[in-house]
């Protein structure tokens, strides 16, 4: 097992080094010349190249991405164009919003999809399996940003239940922070909820149909045990497997989701960064936001030599 | 059939008669449409959005990009059928045209990712020596979120819609290559093609006769999926600005726009989102009776 789990982790360096490549490669080959923005409009040819030397940007491609790769390594991820702030500044600043995003919109999407996909699979063929699955087709087909707006219009607007917009900090209390965040995770959820229920669903139906079902019926188990104890551990692993695929939809989502709700996160962030071009930020989140994935699928996938004890690799 | 010569002492039966009544199986086009109502339905939307994307002009619009200043944010009616934005623009001419720019996306998307992916994936479930990287490479793309992988490209460039293609079809590759591979390596393990390689048939052969045509099914069922996937992302980079440029009405743009006035004038929001919406619903409709279609053993699971 030890050595399975050393193997997986040193997998991941060859994928985080093309992220890395990937997202240095966005700043080198973004339009403009910094030495030249730096230098400002007085500026002559040789201040220009002066300048350029002075901060290393003559020197080749892969000079340049080793010694990014190092400062990343110490945690600097540079100085945004715009507001001339540490980037990872920024991104600490905001990282609060978008993180409770995310757990909120996992924690609901999970405890709502995987009974929702445990159920369709009981009652295949039944009403509310097609409604189940029904609810998953519309799911993916409606995008985040118009369920958000649908959302907000009947629940903030006509109902006047929740806010509209905005976020409430965790520190100002429970309430105040959730009333802010159903809405958006709601929103944001329905594409994850959609594919985890679906996921589960054909993991169950697999999974029911196997002689210790039957044995756990024979022996006299309710219904609830065998679907949720019986059957659902026996299918975990597939949906745990997608839903942590699926943080891919919730990162990507977030962006737009912050948008619609006015959440100041990294979304937004995001989004202000790509109007203003502001390539260090831009770097910044991709990078954070593609490291997280990476890890996250990482601890899932260690996490099945746990989970499954048959798993030996 | 010739006359057999009864012998003597012996009776032919009478023939039984039919136990199943006689079915007429329907076949043809109508048949598999009543077989697979969601390929009728999902397909019949879909021209239907097509006819409107090919046809906009003649579908009493007016000029999708000509400013009324006076007449800004009217409600919809009998002069504005979906109302007018903030700037005199009649939304239903927008959205109308919007289609186009959702269409063209989608379906290029579909096209080029499948075709790159499909070349790829070939060459490496083929090769082995090049599978580790390319594969290695594959799994780098997939580890950025498609989303933001898109918005970081589109951050390189000037908004324009075949960037917007360009930056999507790169964020999807990865995702065809790998189901390509996955077919590739499955079927080269089958007797038929050791056949092929034991009578002398070359590579590039057996790849073209041999393993292409078996991988065309799944990749027409995923390149609906991107399709559809590729028309939301296209409204999401617009939304967020980084997309199709705001003097094209695409429906993201429209949405864009209508987001400053959404909660006094929801309507600019609500027609294209509705649009959008039965479009992917429509592509995603398809794709799911394809799915069944070509594999009744997995439509019972999914």
């Amino acid at each position: 097992m030890w050595a399975y789990i050393i193997r997986r982790v040193l997998a991941t360096i060859p994928v985080m080094a093309f992220v890395a490549l990937f997202v240095f490669s966005l700043l080198y080959l973004a339009p403009g010349d910094p030495a030249a923005v730096i230098a400002g409009d007085q500026a002559t040819p040789d201040d220009v190249e002066r300048i350029r030397a002075s901060l290393g940007l003559d020197r080749p491609y892969l000079v340049r991405f080793g010694e990014w790769v190092f400062r990343i390594l110490q945690g600097d991820l540079g100085t945004s164009i715009f507001t001339n702030l540490p980037v990872g500044h920024m991104i600490q600043q905001r990282i609060e919003p978008t993180l409770s995003l995310m757990i909120v919109t996992l924690i609901l999407a999970v405890s709502i999809a995987i009974p929702m996909g445990v159920v369709a699979a009981w009652k295949q063929g039944t009403w509310i399996d097609r409604a189940v699955m029904g609810f998953a087709v519309l799911s993916f087909s409606v995008p985040v940003f118009v369920v958000g707006y649908l959302l907000a219009y009947i629940f903030a607007l006509e109902l006047d239940w929740l806010p509209v917009q905005g976020y409430t900090p965790f520190s100002e209390g429970f309430f105040p922070w959730m009333e802010n965040l159903v809405l958006p995770a709601t929103a944001l959820g329905g594409v994850y909820i959609a594919l985890i229920a679906r996921i589960t669903r054909a993991t169950m139906l697999e999974v029911l149909q196997q002689d210790y079902i039957r044995t756990a019926r024979a022996k006299g188990a309710g219904q609830g045990s065998i679907l949720f104890v019986h059957a659902l551990k026996n299918a975990s692993v597939p949906i745990v497997t997608v839903i942590g695929i699926g943080i891919a939809l919730l990162i990507g989502g977030a962006v737009v989701t912050e948008s619609v709700f006015a959440i100041p996160g990294l979304g937004r962030l995001t989004v202000d960064a790509i109007l203003r071009r502001d390539y260090p930020v831009i770097q910044g989140v991709v990078l954070l936001f593609s490291f997280v994935y990476v890890l996250v699928n990482l601890g899932i996938d260690l996490l099945y030599t746990f989970l499954d004890p048959r798993i030996r690799y | 059939m010739n006359p057999v010569a009864i012998p003597p002492g012996l009776a032919i039966a009478e023939p039984m008669p039919d136990v199943l009544p006689p079915v007429s199986a329907r076949r043809g086009l109508i048949g598999f449409l009543r077989r697979y109502p969601t390929i009728a339905i999902g397909g019949g939307l879909l021209l239907a959005m097509l006819f409107v994307a090919v046809f906009a002009p003649f579908l009493w619009t007016k000029d999708p990009t000509s400013l009324a200043p006076a007449l800004r944010t009217r409600e919809p009616g009998a002069e504005f059928w979906f109302g007018s934005d903030m700037l005199g623009r009649d939304v239903y001419s927008r959205v109308l045209y919007g289609a186009r720019v959702s269409l063209l996306v989608g379906f290029s998307v579909a096209l080029f990712a499948s075709a790159i992916g499909l070349a790829i994936g070939l060459f490496s479930g083929f090769i082995r020596l090049a599978d580790s990287i390319v594969m290695r490479i594959m799994d780098g793309m997939m580890s950025i979120p498609p989303i933001l992988l898109a918005i970081a490209l589109m951050a390189l460039t000037r908004g324009s819609v075949q960037n917007v293609i360009l930056a999507i079809t790169i964020a999807e590759i990865p995702r065809v290559t790998r189901l390509v591979r996955g077919v590739v390596l499955s079927l080269r393990e089958q007797p038929y093609v050791d056949a092929a390689v034991a009578s002398g048939t070359g590579t590039f052969m057996i790849m073209w006769r041999h393993i292409l045509p078996n991988t065309l099914a799944p990749l027409t069922v995923q390149a609906t999926y991107i399709c559809a996937a590729a028309m939301i992302t296209e409204a999401i980079l617009s939304f967020i600005g980084a997309g199709t440029p705001p003097i094209i009405p695409s429906w993201g743009n429209i949405m864009a726009e209508g987001r400053a006035l959404w909660q006094v004038k929801p309507y600019i929001v609500f027609f294209p989102a509705v649009f959008l919406a039965v479009t992917v619903l429509a592509v995603n409709l398809l794709g799911d009776g394809l799915r069944d279609s070509i594999d009744p053993r997995l439509a019972k699971s999914l």
